[in-house]
């Protein structure tokens, strides 16, 4: 018996480590609740913030109509639009140039089986948003795709085309963190309380 | 042995299923209309369409377009007649013509979804075709002409 | 109706022709200065090819013997024989030439010569068919040959109504010498000429037919590509090609030389039985480059260099008159500025290829070639055949430019054929289009005037930049033949005071000519200067240039200029810019209205564009190769521009080489002056006034005055 609460307590801490990349179940250990800690809270999501700001999120998370590109957030060449499901438009659909996976290369087009922007009618901005706004939004199911905030961390977590940014490509900066490091400061940033960084944050 | 299909004729085709749609149609196929200008999905030289949509083929594994249909400009219309067509023609569009196939096969899929296309729907889905000899404005023009033929065409 | 005379020394015609067609053309000595007119098909010592051929079942065949790369000769060539020819546009069939000069003159595609260098040929060649098949109607009907007269391809008796086609007359023509001198219609008599006709090559460019210089097929042809140094000129120290032979598809990798003027330049060729599979072998190759003496080239220091000696040295005197240094040192009015314009890739949308076959007793070529007598000459000398065996055959050309009438792509191929023993068709990719050049070279310029009573007292242009004509010869003490090219003639007349020099510097980087040549960045500086000048005498543009510019074509041109674009009843928040610049016989004025938008972008919202070339062919045409000459000019001025480092080139594809796009397309008005000059060029000339109007334009609206090209339109 001793044995079987010991493998299942190192099962526990394992699952608590290796916190993202399966599909697992709903489960306290994917989503811990912590003592509220609102230092603690926005400390994580400061981190959070920092990556989704890093080009490789926020390029497909733009305040306009067109994605922007590079580490300098250009705008799309090629007059790019969202297009009503954040596929594009006509033929300039996403899917014409970026393929299910990234097609090597230096500067060749990064490529997964949903790539796309937000659709029109949940555009879930990144760009220009400060901590606070960003941090509100990803928490307001009307703005964050209906998401609870299991979900949100699901989506941080596990989502391939968030995963994407971990991978993408010849020649393109990672995000300033690792996948699992990120998707723990997502949780962290959750589980103490899911906190907004005041307005004055930066 | 990949199988696609190509302006309705089936190929089995044997060749590396990395190899881009663009040289299968080109080299294997033997259908040279469809061009190579880039390699990098940046001028639309290349574009085919795959189930109907405007891909570009120098970018697109032929993996990719295993059982699928695949238009080619060579098959855009049977007699050189689609709506576009005829409005390249009567608007004098092409200079050197290299980078018309690609125009027309994105044109085709916007004059598709959107009957009545305005400047800003012409800018959103033809920026993605680059001609040097800088037929824009004629392009514009002919696309505008070709939803009035395609109209005309839907009275009757 | 114009009389014109056609030489009778030497001349030639058919003797024991069989009669199966007539065939019309000139023959071009390679000793004479004149071209004789001949009707023939096989004469002693010559082969004989024909604009005309008319058989006897009534087809005709009408040559172009210039590439057709997009400026439209396919068109206009066939229009202006058809005009005095008197037969129907569509029942023409139309051939390209393959390469003879002897056979075509010069068939050099450049300097917007097609038209201005043939049509008065032209013109009398089909006039001359036109009366031998009037003629031999007439001598068949025992009629004058006053009282009959051609149309649609028939010789129509006027008195009787009697009609034959042409067809049923060529062997009767066949005989008759060709008249002594023809007539030729009036303007105002063309029924085909001056027409916006429907380009003959448009069906086969909306359907995929039309075949290009990479369409081109032969039976058991291979795939070639090469990796050629990346930094220009290097050598192969050593090469692995033992990855590159097991990728499928590859059967042979070897080393090759290709010779450029005075240069050779070394590559590592991948032979593959797909493009895809070269392409795969060539990314396997391991190539060790011996780059010595070109590691240190950089762009800045390229223009810093061109200030140093545009600031110390006067230069080579290309033109001067009357005094201007002593006028502008003492002058207190004055400008002293320095004018940059960028390298520039030709960006050709077909990249370079070439199918050539080697074999042991000829060598055929086939390809989007801009100069296939050149390549005709270059091939025999370079592989000791005899020119008559060395066929060069002309496909579509997918945009030219400048770039392929080079003759390196062309020898590679033919190399790398020889070497195979068999068809091979060498393909370049986008990044060898955009990173082996040959560039238009960036120049700078400096210019100085000054202005008393609000005249110019006097302009001093000095250039420094590459000079393309130091790649095959060494004429080094000599000024840039084109130091003056955009400039307009007529400025000499009423500026007293002027000078242009340019200022020799040598940078071994590979240039060559590219749409309007050098009248693509003078025309930038000059007009510039000229707008700057006016600023400072504190008057209106056009009216400044109208002093300058008194001959009667110049007057009428800005009238137009003026009228189209409303330029009097311009509003407050718009900029209106304004150049006039000259090459190729051919003078255009642009006026380019931009204003910001609500996005606080600076927008182009209208070019106006006039272009007088004298005679013409096809309006239509005209006007798209202004409208075409605009969009480059646009991405010159504002777009991309091509930059050294550590001595490779920064850019690769259109990801870092930008292209106008159609979202970047602004409406362009192109208008054609109507007179009866000699005709000018078409092809370029739109281009130069571009970015000077253009940055006119911006200064109108924001006060800056732009001398560095290109710029960033967003950041204005």
């Amino acid at each position: 018996m001793k044995k079987i609460i010991v493998i299942t307590g190192i099962l526990f801490i394992a699952s608590l480590v290796m916190l993202s990349f399966r599909a697992e179940p709903v489960t306290p250990a994917n989503y811990p609740a912590l003592p509220r800690d609102s230092v603690g809270s926005v400390k994580a999501f400061m981190s959070v913030y920092k990556v989704l700001m890093s080009s490789r999120c926020m390029n497909c998370h733009p305040s306009g109509e067109s994605p922007l590109q590079g580490d300098d957030n250009h705008i799309h060449t090629m007059n790019v639009k969202r297009g009503v499901d954040g596929k594009g438009l006509y033929a300039a659909r996403c899917s014409n140039c970026h393929q299910a996976e990234n097609t090597a290369g230096l500067h060749m087009p990064p490529g997964n089986p949903k790539w796309g922007l937000p659709p029109a009618n949940m555009r879930m901005v990144f760009q220009g948003r400060t901590p606070r706004q960003l941090a509100l939004q990803l928490l307001d199911p009307k703005q964050n795709g209906g998401r609870t905030k299991a979900q949100l961390i699901d989506h941080m977590a596990k989502d391939d085309l968030v995963g994407w940014a971990w991978h993408p490509g010849d020649g393109r900066t990672l995000p300033p963190m690792s996948r699992p490091a990120f998707a723990a400061q997502v949780r962290l940033w959750i589980a103490k309380g899911a906190y907004a960084p005041s307005i004055k944050t930066k | 042995m990949i199988n696609i299909t190509v302006n309705g004729q089936h190929h089995d085709v044997d060749a590396d299923p990395n190899m881009p749609l663009l040289w299968v149609i080109r080299d294997i196929i033997g259908l040279t209309g469809t061009k190579y200008g880039c390699g990098a999905a940046q001028c639309g030289a290349c574009t085919v369409h795959l189930n109907g949509e405007a891909v570009r083929s120098c970018v697109t594994k032929i993996n990719r377009a295993a059982g699928q249909n695949i238009v080619t400009i060579e098959g855009l219309s049977i007699n050189n007649n689609h709506p576009l067509q005829l409005a390249w023609n009567e608007m004098n569009v092409p200079q050197c013509g290299y980078c018309q196939s690609g125009q027309l096969m994105s044109a085709a899929v916007l004059l598709r979804e959107n009957l009545n296309p305005t400047d800003q729907d012409i800018d959103d889905a033809m920026s993605g075709n680059i001609c040097r000899c800088g037929t824009y404005q004629r392009i514009r023009a002919a696309i505008h002409k070709a939803a009035d033929i395609q109209r005309e065409g839907a009275k009757i | 109706m114009e009389t014109n005379a056609i030489s009778r020394r030497n001349f030639l015609r058919a003797s024991g022709l069989a009669g199966t067609a007539l065939c019309l053309g000139f023959y071009f000595p390679a000793n004479a200065k004149k071209e004789q007119l001949m009707s023939a098909t096989d004469q002693s010592g010559f082969e004989f090819n024909a604009w005309i051929r008319i058989d006897t079942d009534g087809k005709v065949t009408l040559t172009d013997h210039r590439a057709e790369m997009g400026q439209g000769s396919y068109q206009s060539v066939p229009q202006i024989i058809a005009e005095e020819l008197e037969v129907n546009m569509k029942d023409i069939n139309v051939i390209f030439a393959q390469g003879s000069p002897t056979k075509y003159g010069s068939q050099i595609t450049g300097g917007s010569s097609t038209i201005r260098g043939s049509y008065k040929n032209l013109l009398k060649l089909s006039a001359a068919a036109r009366e031998m098949l009037i003629t031999a109607a007439a001598n068949q009907w025992n009629a004058s040959a006053n009282e009959c007269y051609a149309e649609s391809g028939h010789v129509i008796h006027k008195p009787s109504g009697k009609k034959l086609n042409y067809g049923e007359l060529v062997t009767a023509a066949a005989k008759l010498p060709p008249p002594q001198e023809v007539k030729l219609k009036k303007i105002s008599d063309y029924k085909l000429i001056r027409k916006p006709l429907q380009r003959l090559d448009t069906p086969m460019k909306t359907n995929g037919e039309a075949i290009f210089g990479l369409d081109k097929r032969l039976p058991g042809m291979l795939y070639a590509a090469v990796e050629r140094n990346p930094r220009l000129r290097g050598k192969v120290k050593s090469f692995d090609g033992s990855a590159a032979l097991k990728v499928p598809g590859v059967k042979q990798v070897f080393k090759v030389q290709m010779i450029v003027f005075n240069t050779t330049r070394d590559g590592v060729v991948v032979i593959a039985d797909s493009t895809w599979a070269a392409m795969q072998g060539r990314k396997a190759l391991r190539v060790e480059w011996d780059d010595s003496g070109f590691e240190h080239v950089n762009t800045s220091d390229i223009y810093k260099a061109h200030e140093e000696l545009l600031k110390t040295k006067e230069g080579l005197s290309f033109k001067k008159q009357g005094q201007p240094d002593p006028i502008i040192e003492q002058a207190s009015k004055k400008i002293d500025v320095i004018y940059q314009t960028p390298y520039q890739s030709h960006g050709a949308m077909e990249p370079l290829n070439c199918v050539a076959h080697y074999q042991s007793d000829k060598i055929e070529i086939w390809g989007p070639i801009q100069a296939p007598d050149w390549v005709q000459g270059d091939i025999s000398d370079k592989f000791k055949m005899p020119k008559d065996k060395v066929i060069v055959n002309m496909t579509f050309l997918g945009g030219g430019f400048g770039r392929k009438a080079f003759l390196d792509y062309t020898h590679e191929a033919v190399a790398i054929s020889k070497q195979i023993g068999g068809p091979v068709q060498v393909v370049w990719t986008r990044e060898d289009d955009l990173t082996q050049g040959p560039y238009r070279a960036g120049i700078s310029y400096r210019g100085e005037g000054s202005i008393e009573n609000g005249e110019i007292s006097a302009l001093k242009f000095k250039m420094a930049g590459q000079n393309i004509d130091h790649w095959n010869n060494n004429k080094r003490d000599k000024a840039n033949g084109s130091t003056t090219e955009g400039f307009l003639k007529p400025y000499f007349d009423n500026i007293k005071n002027i000078s242009f020099a340019d200022v020799p510097y040598e940078m071994p980087l590979p240039n060559m000519w590219w749409r309007s040549v050098y009248a693509s960045t003078n025309g930038f500086a000059y007009e510039s200067f000229i707008n700057e000048m006016a600023v400072l005498a504190e008057q209106d543009q056009l009216d400044f240039r109208r002093k300058y510019l008194k001959d009667e074509r110049c007057q009428a041109l800005i009238d137009k200029m003026e009228q189209v674009s409303g330029w009097k009843s311009r509003k407050k928040n718009e900029g209106f810019g304004v150049a006039i610049t000259e090459c190729f016989e051919t003078m255009v004025g642009q006026i380019v209205k931009v204003s910001r938008h609500t996005d606080g972008k600076v927008k182009i919202d209208q070019v106006w564009a006039v272009m007088d070339c004298g005679w013409y062919v096809n309006p239509d045409i005209i006007k798209a190769q202004v409208e075409g000459s605009i969009v480059m000019g646009l991405g010159a001025a504002a777009i991309h521009e091509i930059t050294f480092k550590n001595g490779l080139v920064e850019q690769k594809n259109f990801y870092d080489y930008l292209m106008p796009r159609m979202s970047d397309m602004p409406p362009v008005e192109v208008h054609i002056m109507e007179n009866t000059a000699d005709a000018g060029g078409v092809g370029e000339p739109g281009l130069p006034p571009f970015a000077p109007a253009l940055t006119d334009a911006i200064y109108d609206l924001t006060g800056k005055r732009i001398r560095k090209l290109p710029f960033n339109l967003n950041t204005v």
